[in-house]
């Protein structure tokens, strides 16, 4: 169990991790059918923010962490306003496909602007927490134990407010029938905008959180972005809590191929398992095709 | 902004060079045409830290030479391509728009991952001299497949394959030397899946028998990679000696420390070039002391380079990693005197003139903030010092340095010659 503990750590943490990507990502995409390629710019901005406050300005830290929350949710928003509900408006009907290319944009404009400001030299993550837990001679940083409690937190408070609230509700009414939902008197058009910047305050989140164990820099939010992709497109296009449980299951499967076969393998047998998956049940394995489900 | 006369008289880092160029010049002012030269650099994308360092280097040294007279009176202008995250597409067409565009008769950059070294290629069907810093062996491999076609293309320094016989002769002198009282003879090996890395690695397990060690493991990683936990399993399964770590970023070799030092074994870690940036230190902190690592090019910590480090980080900011913008520093520097000395830098397609200046480039040694650029002509790469080359007045050193205090620059322990501290066990070592 020492040998292994740090591999079950490693697949746990990065776990919460993609689990937090995954949340953001899937509920825009199943809300709107919105691919949002800005995703992991949100994260690393989510990331400087902290940062900024923290090492740059001062600021304590309760302040700091909120820092990625409001920033990701004012530019998770400022998204919706400029990009999604133009290209909404005016070709709803090539929507999903236009919006992949514009926020593809979004992206790269917000990682120079990164770029731009900070420079390209990596920095570490001020907020974080040292030492570590050892139990059963296992090594547990603290940071990581930090990193899945606030991960299980925001998923529990996400999954309320979509269940028990009214907000949460429009925002499954919408994504089951946008326009059924309108018909009832659902205002769509600021549901979408709840859903943006609800999406860009956990991505800023999960930005800190990633920073926190890896570094800051420009292409922070990448990687991230891709494994929540592919964990989205495992579950089922739009499905959060197959999105979520598909993130933990990879994490670990990838975490121990890394182990067992050596650390390359690890992704590569992630994807072997999304081309089976995707043979086996060509719309993930919750997903159901044409039906979007949060 | 530098003129002529403050450059000669206050510059201890130039030295010979400016007064060089100077002399060459004689009363030139830089007032003639302006020269061209191109860089292709990774100036966005994950390689985005260096690629600004090699813009800087570049920067300070145009400035430098327009000082000095530029070249035969012309000043140098600089136009730079973003390649990006760099591939061989991205960054030939962005070598050929560069001569396409501006005409440069050279390209000076610093370097580009996962190109095949297929810019030879640009520059041969051109006509134009080539200076990189991609640290292959391939270059010399490629080199020595048709010398006439790649005539004007140059390795700024020794090839990465003298990383392994370097980093084994150094562990071996420690042991012979009794700096080190190695606890086996084991060293592990964890490359990353890119060239560089894993020709390195590769070198090292091809000699280790040699020099007295046993390869116990040998674990290819992902690039970029910064989730250690699976790797760090199996060398604390059965530790080595030695664990040389050939992945080669900053940000991820600092979070493998950090994640090491949860448990360490009494092993010395070795790495490779990340730890040289302050990215390394500043995201490891006090997990980076005790680090050894080596580079074959890097600006030397002493007395001659200090006027060039005073005034990179005045131009540059306090953070800025002038261990980086020296390489295409002295490249442009070399450059620009082996042009002068050719009669002129010539232009694209004209092989007569390109030619001289690339027979200029071989003949000059050049004694740099980096140390010694001969040319080897079997590769036409930098002579590598101690491994290749017995004099340090003949070969880039190969240099190793430890961090030793994380709050300070790391200290250069080997080779002998230049050294200025010795190695100190790591602190993560039990009795």
């Amino acid at each position: 169990m020492e040998i292994l503990g740090p591999v079950l750590v490693a697949g746990i943490t990065t776990g919460a991790l993609y689990a937090l990507a995954t949340i953001g990502l899937s509920l825009v995409w199943g809300a709107l059918g919105m691919l949002n390629m800005a995703h992991g710019a949100l994260l690393t901005i989510g990331g400087y923010a902290a940062f900024t406050l923290a090492t740059l300005l001062g600021a304590p830290w309760p302040v700091a962490v909120l820092a990625p929350v409001a920033v990701g949710a004012l530019i998770g928003a400022a998204i919706y306003l400029l990009v999604a509900q133009p290209l909404l408006a005016r070709a709803p009907r090539s929507f999903e496909t236009n919006v992949i290319i514009a926020t593809f944009g979004v992206a790269i404009a917000l990682e120079n602007a990164v770029l731009l400001i900070f420079g390209g030299q990596p920095f570490g993550q001020s907020i974080a927490l040292p030492g570590h837990l050892q139990a059963g001679g296992i090594f547990v940083p603290w940071q990581n134990v930090l990193i899945v409690a606030v991960v299980l937190v925001l998923m529990a408070a996400t999954a309320f407010f979509l269940a028990r609230t009214r907000a949460g509700r429009a925002i499954r009414a919408t994504a089951q029938h946008r326009e059924a939902a309108q018909l009832l008197g659902v205002p769509v058009g600021r549901v979408y905008l709840q859903v943006l910047a609800l999406s860009g305050g956990i991505a800023g989140t999960c930005g800190l959180l990633v920073s926190s164990i890896t570094q800051l820099s420009p292409t922070l939010g990448a990687d991230p972005m891709l494994k929540a992709f592919i964990m989205c497109v495992v579950a089922g296009l739009g499905n959060l809590p197959g999105a979520i449980g598909a993130a933990f299951v990879l994490a670990l499967i990838e975490a121990f191929a890394s182990y067992g076969l050596g650390a390359r393998w690890g992704f590569p047998l992630l994807l072997a398992i999304v081309i089976l998956v995707l043979i086996w049940r060509p719309d993930g394995l919750f997903g159901r095709a044409a039906v979007r489900r949060l | 902004m530098t003129n002529r006369r403050a450059l000669l008289k206050g510059s201890a880092a130039l030295g010979g060079a400016a007064m060089m160029l100077a002399s060459i010049n004689r009363e030139a002012r830089a007032e003639g045409d302006p020269i061209p030269i191109g860089s292709a650099l990774p100036l966005s994308g994950y390689a985005a830290a260096d690629g600004i360092e090699f813009r800087n280097g570049l920067e300070l040294a145009a400035e430098e030479i327009n000082a000095a007279g530029g070249i035969l009176g012309r000043p140098i202008e600089l136009h730079i391509e973003d390649t990006k995250d760099m591939g061989a597409d991205v960054v030939t067409q962005a070598i050929q728009r560069l001569i396409d565009r501006h005409e440069v008769p050279a390209i000076i950059n610093g370097y580009n991952t996962g190109t095949n070294m297929v810019e030879m290629d640009v520059a041969a069907d051109n006509d134009v001299i080539f200076v990189h810093y991609n640290t292959l062996i391939s270059h010399n491999e490629k080199f020595k497949s048709d010398p006439e076609r790649y005539y004007g293309c140059f390795q700024g320094d020794p090839p990465e394959y003298y990383y392994g016989p370097g980093c084994l002769l150094f562990l071996k002198n420690l042991i012979d030397s009794g700096q080190w009282q190695a606890p086996n003879n084991k060293i592990a090996i964890v490359p990353s899946a890119n060239e560089y890395s894993v020709v390195i690695a590769n070198a090292v397990k091809a000699q280790a028998e040699e020099y007295g060690f046993t390869v116990s493991l040998f674990e290819t990683v992902p690039f970029p990679t910064n989730q250690w936990g699976p790797t760090l399993a199996k060398l604390r399964q059965d530790p080595p000696a030695a664990i040389i770590v050939t992945h080669f970023l900053p940000q991820d070799l600092a979070q493998f420390m950090v994640q090491f030092l949860t448990q360490p074994t009494n092993s010395l870690v070795y790495m490779q070039y990340g730890p040289s940036l302050p990215a390394f230190r500043e995201i490891g902190k006090e997990a980076v002391n005790g680090v050894i690592y080596s580079t074959t090019i890097g600006c030397l910590p002493d007395e001659f380079s200090a006027g060039y480090r005073q005034k990179y980080r005045e131009k540059f900011g306090p953070n800025s990693a002038f261990i980086t913008g020296s390489q295409t520093y002295d490249g442009l520097w070399h450059y620009a005197l082996s042009a002068a000395i050719a009669g002129g830098p010539g232009e694209p397609f004209d092989r007569e003139q390109i030619e001289k200046v690339a027979a200029a480039m071989r003949r000059l040694i050049y004694r740099g903030v980096n140390g010694t650029y001969r040319c080897d002509p079997d590769g036409q790469s930098g002579y590598c010092y101690p491994t290749q080359i017995g004099d340090p007045s003949l070969g880039m050193p190969h240099q190793f340095l430890q961090h030793q205090d994380h709050t300070t620059d790391p200290r250069l322990i080997a080779p002998e010659f230049y050294a200025t501290h010795r190695f100190v066990l790591p602190p993560w070592f039990k009795a």
